[in-house]
């Protein structure tokens, strides 16, 4: 077992290490940053909102970029390696094609998490300069944030463990637009006349991953309004919707793994 | 006890849209024994790859079987114990030859000072000491090819499997595999590996393989596959451009070729011709003998005949 870990450890870095080398995420982490700036200057055109426009769109960056940066990285993780054809000195050595994938998946949560790190200390310094303190709400928001974007990137390296990047990305942001969602598909489901739309909105709950669970700021929760600004949920609610992320990850990793294991690298 | 056993091995392909069936191996059987030098051959297409790929786990085997040091394939015990390089090596080029067989040696579970002293020792020995330093983006072809036998050696393994070793290298490149292959062998390692250098093979090899058309044409030492008959016979003289024009007439007549260069002939004559008879005639004509050269059937006699062979039967299919 520990081993094992050491295999995966030795996998996750060196994907790290490979990540890192992408110029893009530092592109990606400018943009986060000028779009903590611009609150501050949306913030200062409204009246007594400034730390609310800071928390909205910090929280949202985090979100939108964390997720999208997810599906990009991820998306060529596996896919990669066959192309550049790296992954014949790897496979052939002691390691099982699990160990890589999961190993490969923990690189990313590395860098994903250092990202979302990055974007989170955009948004504090934004905070601290409208001089306001972080609270708890924001970071129960923070942590559903990093949750979503992990999920997300467990979407991607599913995807990219049978297909190329250009249809890994597309089922990818498919998946994550329609699990943003899916408020509205209960909606539809509730609402709608058509049996097959019910049917539609039914099947994609089942098989597309919750993820407004994760944003549900300014949204409602057993019927009652949260907000990062107000009354937001409680740690109870973070740590159930992590187990909801986790479970999912769980999930698209052993389907990953197992579509892997039966690939032919030629 | 063999090495490596395979027995029966198939793989076949489906094409990716229209699913058509193509059999890459259709039955290959051989054994390697404990420290042998064991060359696969075999033209492009042959399956020379395949089989390599199927041994190293890359490729799912379609029939067959196939065991490296006893254990079944595809294992991580199999691969526990051997060492593997592929054909055209490509690897991560941000890290630098230290870093890669960190990386090695930590897949292959060994211990972080165990890796240090066994990766500065292999990059001394691959000739990589100068470029520790630079990321593998700036390797050149040689360069790259060392580093990948590095990486195959991190864990000193019993087994060696290099797919193409010598493909792309310099004189000098090929001569450093070579010395690196005949190392191996004499600290007792077993070394399978592909390669079109067919004189690379025959210098090299305790045993060979010739697959042609995804199935072994033949198997065994190089020196007992090929006809040691003489086939041939080239005798140099030097003769003298004055030379009675009857005499050297009659003599490359006794020749199957004769080309005349100033102040030389190159006489060729057949397996079954009586050289003495020739030299006696070249006498006569003038001649001076410089050299007198048997010819028998090569391995790349051999090699070319099995693929035309298979290339006669395609057509006739």
């Amino acid at each position: 077992m520990t081993a094992s870990l050491a295999r995966i450890w030795a996998i996750a870095l060196n994907t790290f290490r490979e990540a890192a080398r992408i110029k893009v995420l530092y592109a990606i982490v400018v943009v986060v940053v000028a779009v903590n700036l611009l609150a501050i200057a949306l913030g200062e055109m409204s009246v007594s909102q400034h730390s609310r426009v800071a928390r909205d769109f910090g929280i949202a960056g985090i979100s939108l970029f964390g997720s999208l940066t997810a599906i990009f990285v991820g998306i060529v993780l596996l896919y990669g390696e066959i192309q550049k054809r790296t992954i014949y000195s790897i496979i052939s050595k002691p390691l099982a094609r699990w160990e890589f994938v999961v190993g490969k998946y923990l690189g990313m949560v590395l860098v994903l998490t250092a990202l979302v790190a990055a974007f989170a200390l955009a948004m504090t310094a934004v905070l601290a300069y409208q001089g306001v303190a972080v609270s708890g709400a924001v970071a129960k928001a923070l942590v559903l944030a990093w949750f979503e974007v992990l999920t997300v990137a467990a979407i991607a390296v599913f995807f990219s463990s049978f297909s190329s990047p250009f249809l890994s990305g597309t089922f990818a942001l498919a998946l994550w637009a329609i699990g943003r969602v899916t408020p509205d598909l209960r909606a539809a489901i509730a609402s709608s006349e058509s049996t097959w739309i019910k049917w539609v909105a039914k099947g994609a709950l089942v098989i597309v991953p919750d993820l407004h669970v994760f944003s549900i700021s300014g949204g409602d929760v057993d019927g009652q309004h949260v907000s990062v600004n107000a009354g937001f949920v409680d740690w109870g609610y973070v740590a159930a919707a992590a187990a909801h992320g986790a479970l999912w990850i769980a999930a698209l990793l052993v389907l990953a793994c197992a579509i892997f294991r039966k690939r032919d690298f030629v | 006890m063999d090495v490596i056993t395979v027995t029966d091995l198939a793989k076949t392909y489906r094409t990716p849209f229209r699913r058509r069936r193509v059999d890459a191996l259709k039955g290959v059987s051989f054994t390697v024994a404990r420290g042998e030098v064991f060359g696969f051959l075999g033209p492009n297409g042959a399956g020379k790859t395949t089989t390599i790929r199927c041994l190293m786990g890359l490729c799912a085997i379609s029939g067959g079987k196939a065991e490296i040091l006893g254990a079944p394939v595809p294992s991580r015990a199999a691969r526990q114990r051997m060492g593997f390089l592929p054909e055209q090596p490509y690897f991560y080029d941000y890290l630098t030859v230290s870093e890669l067989l960190d990386l090695g040696g930590r897949l292959a579970g060994m211990g972080a000072a165990d890796r240090r002293a066994r990766a500065d020792k292999l990059i001394v020995r691959v000739g990589l000491d100068h470029a520790r330093g630079l990321a593998l983006k700036k390797f050149s072809k040689g360069m790259l090819q060392r580093a990948g036998l590095a990486l195959a050696l991190i864990n000193d393994p019993e087994l060696v499997v290099l797919d193409e070793p010598m493909s792309g290298l310099d004189p000098i490149g090929r001569k450093e595999v070579r010395d690196l292959i005949l190392e191996e062998r004499d600290a007792g390692k077993t070394v399978f590996f592909s390669s079109h250098i067919l004189s690379d093979v025959e210098s090299l090899c305790d045993r060979v393989a010739i697959c042609v058309g995804g199935k072994i044409k033949d198997i065994g030492r190089p020196r007992d596959l090929v006809d040691a008959t003489t086939t041939e016979t080239e005798v140099r003289l030097a003769l003298a451009d004055d030379a009675d024009a009857a005499a050297v007439a009659a003599l490359t007549a006794r020749g199957t070729r004769a080309r005349r260069t100033a102040g030389e002939l190159l006489l060729t004559v057949g397996g079954g011709v009586d050289v003495d008879a020739v030299l006696a005639a070249a006498h006569a004509a003038g001649g001076k003998v410089i050299a007198v050269t048997p010819r028998h059937e090569t391995l790349e006699d051999l090699f070319l005949r099995r693929v035309a062979d298979q290339g006669a039967r395609e057509v006739l299919r």
